[in-house]
């Protein structure tokens, strides 16, 4: 059962149409034309498949060669017609493979930014996605104090109290040692119900993808050669 | 073949034989007719005259800590006092060799008209004048003005210039609605004119005085200059600058 | 002699403010060139990057004969200047603003050019994901990431502009009262063989960078702590 979501804007909806998206890589052409409606659907391969550039490009952070991409409707990109929604309007949360957090703010800061809330205004969003990811006590400190699973927790954080349409995740749970993988694991399943945003999920580990989606589009040297139910495909 | 002469011609311009070289130290005011009489010198005796031309002031200093002068020309006697003091001038020779007016110039296009210094107050806004407080020029013209009580009223215009060639070419470039220099530096130059001339019964009294320095290293080729420096022919260029000849 | 007479207070006072002022008169100007060059190529690029240069490596009296041919009542821009708007600058402390903002300009670019060249471009993506403006990303992650290198440029650029002379002297001449600055006064007193009013000077200068310094130094460390 879906609950129903404090964050009345959240769109339950997944509907990603790419059309003829190609960029050339080093090694391969990454070549996509699909559609994604699952709202918990990984991305999986090898490393160097182009997982990251294919999120990369959706997320309108580069530019294909050429791409016609639409999310619920909403057109992102066509480059027959020479348009791309700028980034700022895309209203995507990405939680990249680097570290993201601003190191020049507090934890505090980092979570409101995307957020039009001043520190002071402490709606019931705020503090159900803090209680949620259990990051409540790490509010003050300096974003170099925080540890890996720390720090990831407070980037998925930042990216839910931009109230995004649906939630880009790379590979978050790389260099996480098995028990936080674990831990933030539950809150990643628990995220969809809990929140009701979409999200793609990128990973090379198939035990993550098991654990989180219902589709897995397997991607591998630039193409999507394989999509079905993530233990089937995986297991 | 050809290298060869061109080297050996070099070398040959490069020293005089038996020529002795002058250093002089004169005045601003007296850079162009001091090169002209120089010139005609060089070509006479053998020796060469090398100058150093700049307010009476620094140069007055320079010879203070010991720069290398022979002779030294003044365009106040305030200056040659101080050297006279510190005992680095061969007193015997000092005289006055000469003496000049002062004037104010406008740029040669301006439409500035004045009968007397103190339509500066209502007509001009910058006035150029060689430093108040160390150049000759400037002090001549700081005594005249406060003379005609006219200094308090003129001192928030002027600008104050390195010597008096700077208030010169100040005045030339029309940055400045007019300037005080010597009427010989005006008379060198076709950017500016004359506006009004300081009449000497009115003016300061303004002496260049001339000496040889003790310590100097070419003592006779320096003298023998000197001595040219009161010759009629020199006297006769003096003259033709508009300078007035004391000797 | 460690008294100060009015006037010395007057020149010491007039040139900080003289000195401040034209380095906030570049600050805007000096930031967006560094942002420019460090972010964009565009052809002619290398003129730009040159002429912001020149005054680095010209001499200063070289520069100060350049603004004194350009700001002149007879040229160009000084023409304009005096038949429209009646104002003069040569000789009057406009040319002291001019020839300090111009001779410190290429430090603060510079400086501020690394600041920017070390910002993580990939922080101002994930930025505009969070839904801000080109602009709120300029003011909110790149200025403060960048801030090193631009407190560095304008720590510099002041300390040049309170040591401008060459091109200062040119422009803006050394009048007593309305465009005399430290360091042409401490030139004057040497001049003048006043080497008491020297070293006073000589003093006041070191005090002045002393602070230059060790303000930024502080500024910088308070960065680095979050």
């Amino acid at each position: 059962m879906v609950k129903r979501s404090p964050y009345e804007e959240t769109i339950d909806g997944m509907k990603l149409a790419i059309r003829q998206l190609s960029l050339r890589l080093q090694q391969f052409t990454l070549g996509v034309d699909l559609d994604i409606q699952h709202p918990r659907t990984a991305i999986f391969g090898p490393s160097g498949a182009g997982k990251t550039s294919l999120l990369e490009i959706i997320a309108g952070l580069r530019k294909p060669e050429s791409a016609k991409i639409s999310f619920n409707g909403q057109l992102f990109d066509d480059s027959g017609r020479n348009y791309s929604l700028p980034v700022r309007l895309r209203k995507l949360g990405y939680v990249p493979q680097y570290d993201s957090l601003f190191p020049h703010l507090s934890v505090q800061r980092n979570l409101l930014y995307g957020s039009n809330r001043k520190p002071k205004d402490h709606t019931l969003n705020f503090h159900h996605v803090i209680d949620f990811l259990e990051i409540g006590h790490l509010l003050d400190r300096h974003v170099h104090s925080l540890s890996r699973g720390e720090n990831q927790r407070v980037v998925i954080a930042r990216a839910l109290l931009s109230v995004p349409q649906l939630l880009l995740l790379d590979e978050p749970l790389t260099s996480l040692d098995a028990k936080l993988k674990n831990a933030i694991l539950q809150q990643l399943q628990a995220l969809h119900r809990e929140f009701a945003i979409p999200l793609l999920f990128v990973t090379h580990d198939p035990a993550e993808a098991i654990a989180i989606c219902e589709e897995a589009l397997l991607l591998q040297a630039g193409r999507i050669t394989a999509r079905g139910n993530p233990a089937e495909l995986l297991g | 073949m050809r290298i060869s002469v061109l080297i050996l011609t070099a070398v040959l311009a490069g020293c005089t034989v038996n020529g002795a070289e002058v250093n002089v130290y004169a005045a601003a005011s007296l850079t162009d007719v001091m090169k002209e009489i120089a010139s005609a010198y060089e070509k006479e005796s053998g020796d060469k005259i090398s100058f150093n031309f700049g307010a009476s002031s620094l140069l007055a200093r320079q010879i203070i800590e010991r720069a290398p002068a022979d002779m030294f020309l003044s365009a106040d006697e305030a200056k040659m006092d101080q050297l006279e003091q510190a005992g680095l001038i061969a007193t015997e020779t000092r005289r006055d060799l000469l003496s000049n007016l002062l004037v104010i110039v406008v740029p040669s296009d301006s439409k500035l008209v004045i009968a007397s210094p103190e339509e500066l107050v209502s007509k001009s806004q910058k006035i150029a004048v060689a430093d108040p407080r160390a150049v000759p020029a400037g002090i001549y013209t700081k005594e005249y003005l406060t003379r005609l009580g006219l200094w308090q009223k003129l001192e928030s215009k002027i600008v104050p210039t390195e010597n008096v060639r700077a208030a010169l070419a100040a005045a030339e470039s029309g940055n400045v609605d007019a300037g005080f220099v010597y009427q010989t530096d005006a008379s060198i130059s076709s950017k500016v004119r004359v506006a009004f001339t300081v009449a000497v019964e009115q003016g300061p009294p303004i002496r260049y005085p001339v000496a040889l320095i003790k310590e100097a290293k070419e003592k006779s080729a320096a003298a023998k200059f000197l001595a040219y420096l009161q010759s009629a022919s020199a006297r006769k260029t003096f003259e033709r600058y508009g300078f007035i000849v004391k000797f | 002699m460690m008294s100060f007479s009015p006037l010395e207070w007057q020149i010491v006072r007039f040139t900080l403010a003289v000195c401040a002022f034209s380095t906030l008169l570049i600050l805007p100007v000096g930031l967006a060139t560094a942002w420019l060059l460090d972010r964009y190529h565009w052809p002619g690029k290398l003129l730009v990057e040159t002429i912001v240069t020149l005054p680095l490596v010209l001499p200063p009296v070289a520069t100060g004969l350049v603004l004194l041919k350009l700001f002149g009542r007879r040229g160009p821009i000084g023409y304009f200047l005096s038949q429209h708007f009646d104002v003069d600058v040569v000789f009057t402390w406009r040319a002291v603003v001019l020839a300090t903002a111009v001779m410190s300009f290429p430090l603060l670019v510079r400086s501020a050019r690394v600041g920017f060249q070390g910002v993580d471009q990939r922080l101002e993506q994930i930025a505009r994901t969070l839904g801000a403006s080109d602009v709120r990303v300029f003011f909110t992650i790149t200025l403060p990431l960048a801030s090193r290198g631009i407190t560095a440029g304008i720590v510099l650029a002041f300390a040049r502009a309170v040591g401008e002379f060459g091109a200062t002297i040119i422009v803006a001449g050394n009048i007593p009262g309305r465009t005399t600055t430290l360091s042409l006064e401490i030139f004057s007193a040497v001049q003048l063989g006043h080497d008491a009013t020297a070293y006073r000077l000589l003093i006041v200068c070191v005090v002045v960078a002393f602070s230059a310094v060790w303000l930024s130094e502080v500024l910088m460390k308070r960065r680095s702590m979050g």
